[in-house]
């Protein structure tokens, strides 16, 4: 991240979803979606979801949090995304909701776990706005996030660099989550005073979690918010300049004063972005998403001194049981010649995925291993 | 100046005048003018403007200007959407002015989000730019099994089926579909277009599918491309 220079190029892990993290560490004796996705407990749910989330569902969640940046560990990954994940409430047996005002399908993942998929805004009117009972207390969010880092950052910090982001997804992302994308032009123009109460909420709740993060030890924080899409930025970039640069310049400008270092995700094509980001003051990028439009290549050639390149193996086909070990390890050769020379670069998946098979992500690390030394 | 001439010249003003009001529509798409395009479209239809030629020759002119310049980089896809959004807002009072069969004239399309994958925003743009364009969609919603597509597209007689996947643990379900309609002997009659996250060209050709849009207003121009030139129709 300091441009300093390593022996080999680092890998980086984005994130381990349950179905790969059981492969590393054991199956549980009972998979979580049975554990949850059944009557009597769809029932508890229906009857108590708010009451029972603080005390019975979140700390099952940080223990599968904890499992991630754990099996990302044993797998010999260089760093990880660890996210810590406590701002929502369960609405009844398939719904949660976000304290930010979005709402979540709870689901099976496809080989017995429960994993959430957005499934719209919670907030569609300036009264449900003003209604919503769920607004995150900044202080008391900070303060659980400082409680599950310090135990992290004892147990793994030593084994693995950790990259936090606790429960405050990105600005931008969490506004299209809660009001809904089809809705933001219309109320960046008609709800102003909204949208600004909405990003100085959120940026509250950024600046006291990456700051409790750092008092509990992390160094380097993680900031997902997916600015862009398959072919190109989501708005104007003048328009999230406007809207959202005044936020991230504080926020990294908070991070760096403590001597850390900033990771900005960002999913889809953020080519005409990455100067903006840049001037924002980020230290790293990820994603550079294999399946967008976005040339990791000539982003090497372009800000490779400035920023980072973290990313490039693809979950659409590469690290899925579909891909032969063989084109994992060419992939990986090829990212490295292209990409490390000059340093700067951790080689990793674009994204977490729920099918993402264990021996796959073993096969790119032990390749990079192989391929990725440094020549003196 | 003869009767003949008067005739011509008031017929002139008339189409003058419908031209104007037509562009104004036009205008109004293009620069997101939500506060007043239910206006200056009340206004088209008290001129006595055709419905379907406020659509043909002024929304959808305005979509296809939004598209270029969405295309061309001057627009994104908020933009897209803001468009898109206005022209929700007209299209139940054109709706309401048109006579029985008018609307959706120009072909049947099925939208879904495979099963297992419940992201419905790509899916809504391309809904919302399809409609503006004529054409008749029946959007199927997320999390859409093969049996409901292929149910649906027989029912219908659907011409285009298009599948919206963003997570490549869904992916099975283009596949699916694209077996399901071979097996139903109607491959050739409807055509199936991906597009999501996780697609690419080299999907299409994996799954079998007939067209990859690689965004909202490629769907529209694939969707085009296959209706006018009688592909899927």
């Amino acid at each position: 991240m300091e441009g300093k220079t390593v022996d080999r190029v680092p890998t980086f892990c984005a994130g381990l979803e349950d179905r790969t993290f059981n492969e590393v560490l054991g199956q549980p004796l009972l998979k979580s979606s049975k554990l949850f996705l059944n009557p009597v407990a769809g029932m508890i749910c229906n009857k108590w979801g708010p009451k029972i989330t603080k005390p019975l569902v979140q700390p099952q969640i940080s223990a599968g949090m904890e499992k991630r940046i754990k099996a990302a560990a044993e797998l010999g990954f260089d760093a990880t995304w660890a996210l810590y994940d406590e701002t929502f409430v369960i609405l009844n047996s398939k719904k949660m909701a976000r304290y930010y005002g979005s709402i979540f399908d709870a689901i099976d993942d496809g080989f017995g776990n429960i994993t959430y998929m957005y499934s719209g805004p919670g907030i569609t009117s300036r009264d449900e706005f003003e209604a919503w009972p769920y607004w995150p207390d900044a202080d008391e969010v900070a303060q659980r996030s400082y409680k599950f880092y310090s135990k992290i950052v004892k147990k793994y910090g030593e084994k693995i660099c950790l990259c936090g982001q606790a429960s405050a997804y990105g600005i931008q992302e969490a506004l299209l989550w809660t009001i809904g994308f089809e809705k933001v032009p219309i109320w960046v123009r008609r709800e102003k005073d909204l949208v600004a109460r909405f990003i100085d909420l959120a940026e509250e709740l950024c600046l006291k979690t990456n700051m409790a993060m750092m008092d509990a030890g992390i160094e380097i924080i993680l900031q997902s918010d997916d600015f862009a899409f398959k072919t190109g930025p989501m708005m104007n970039p003048k328009m999230i300049n406007e809207l959202f640069g005044p936020s991230y310049r504080r926020l990294i400008k908070a991070v760096h004063d403590r001597g850390g270092k900033y990771i900005l995700h960002s999913c889809g094509d953020n080519t005409l972005l990455f100067d903006m980001f840049i001037d924002w003051g980020v230290d790293g990028l990820h994603a550079y998403e294999n399946t967008s439009t976005v040339d990791i290549f000539n982003e090497k050639k372009m800000h490779g001194n400035q920023a980072t390149i973290i990313g490039g193996v693809g979950i659409d086909y590469l690290l899925t049981e579909r891909s032969k070990h063989s084109e994992i390890v060419d992939e990986v050769k090829m990212l490295i010649e292209k990409l490390s020379p000059g340093g700067r670069f951790l080689l990793g998946p674009i994204h977490g995925m729920s099918n993402m098979p264990a021996a796959k992500l073993k096969t790119m690390i032990d390749a990079a291993h192989e391929y990725g030394r440094y020549k003196n | 100046m003869n009767m003949v001439d008067i005739k011509t010249k008031k017929v002139d003003q008339q189409e003058l005048l419908m031209e104007k009001s037509i562009q104004s529509v036009i205008t109004a798409i293009d620069e997101f003018d939500f506060d007043n395009i239910t206006t200056i479209v009340q206004n088209c239809l008290d001129e006595g403007i055709d419905p379907l030629q406020i659509i043909q020759k002024g929304i959808s002119k305005g979509l296809d200007i939004v598209g270029e310049k969405f295309d061309s980089g001057e627009y994104f896809l908020a933009d897209l959407v803001m468009a898109g959004e206005i022209v929700n807002e007209v299209m139940p009072l054109l709706k309401e002015n048109m006579n029985p069969g008018q609307s959706g004239q120009k072909g049947k399309i099925i939208m879904a989000t495979v099963e297992g994958d419940i992201h419905e925003i790509g899916k809504n743009i391309v809904c919302m730019l399809l409609d503006a364009n004529g054409y008749e969609v029946i959007d199927l919603g997320v999390d859409v099994t093969t049996e409901k597509i292929l149910e649906k597209a027989k029912e219908t007689g659907a011409h285009v089926i298009g599948l919206s996947c963003l997570l490549s643990t869904t992916i099975d379900g283009i596949k699916n579909l694209v077996e399901s309609l071979e097996k139903e002997g109607i491959k050739n009659e409807v055509k199936v277009i991906i597009g999501g996250a996780c697609t690419s060209e080299g999907l299409k050709t994996e799954m079998g599918a007939d067209a990859y849009a690689e965004t909202a207003i490629d769907a529209v121009k694939i969707v085009k491309n296959f209706t006018e030139s009688g592909i899927a129709v």
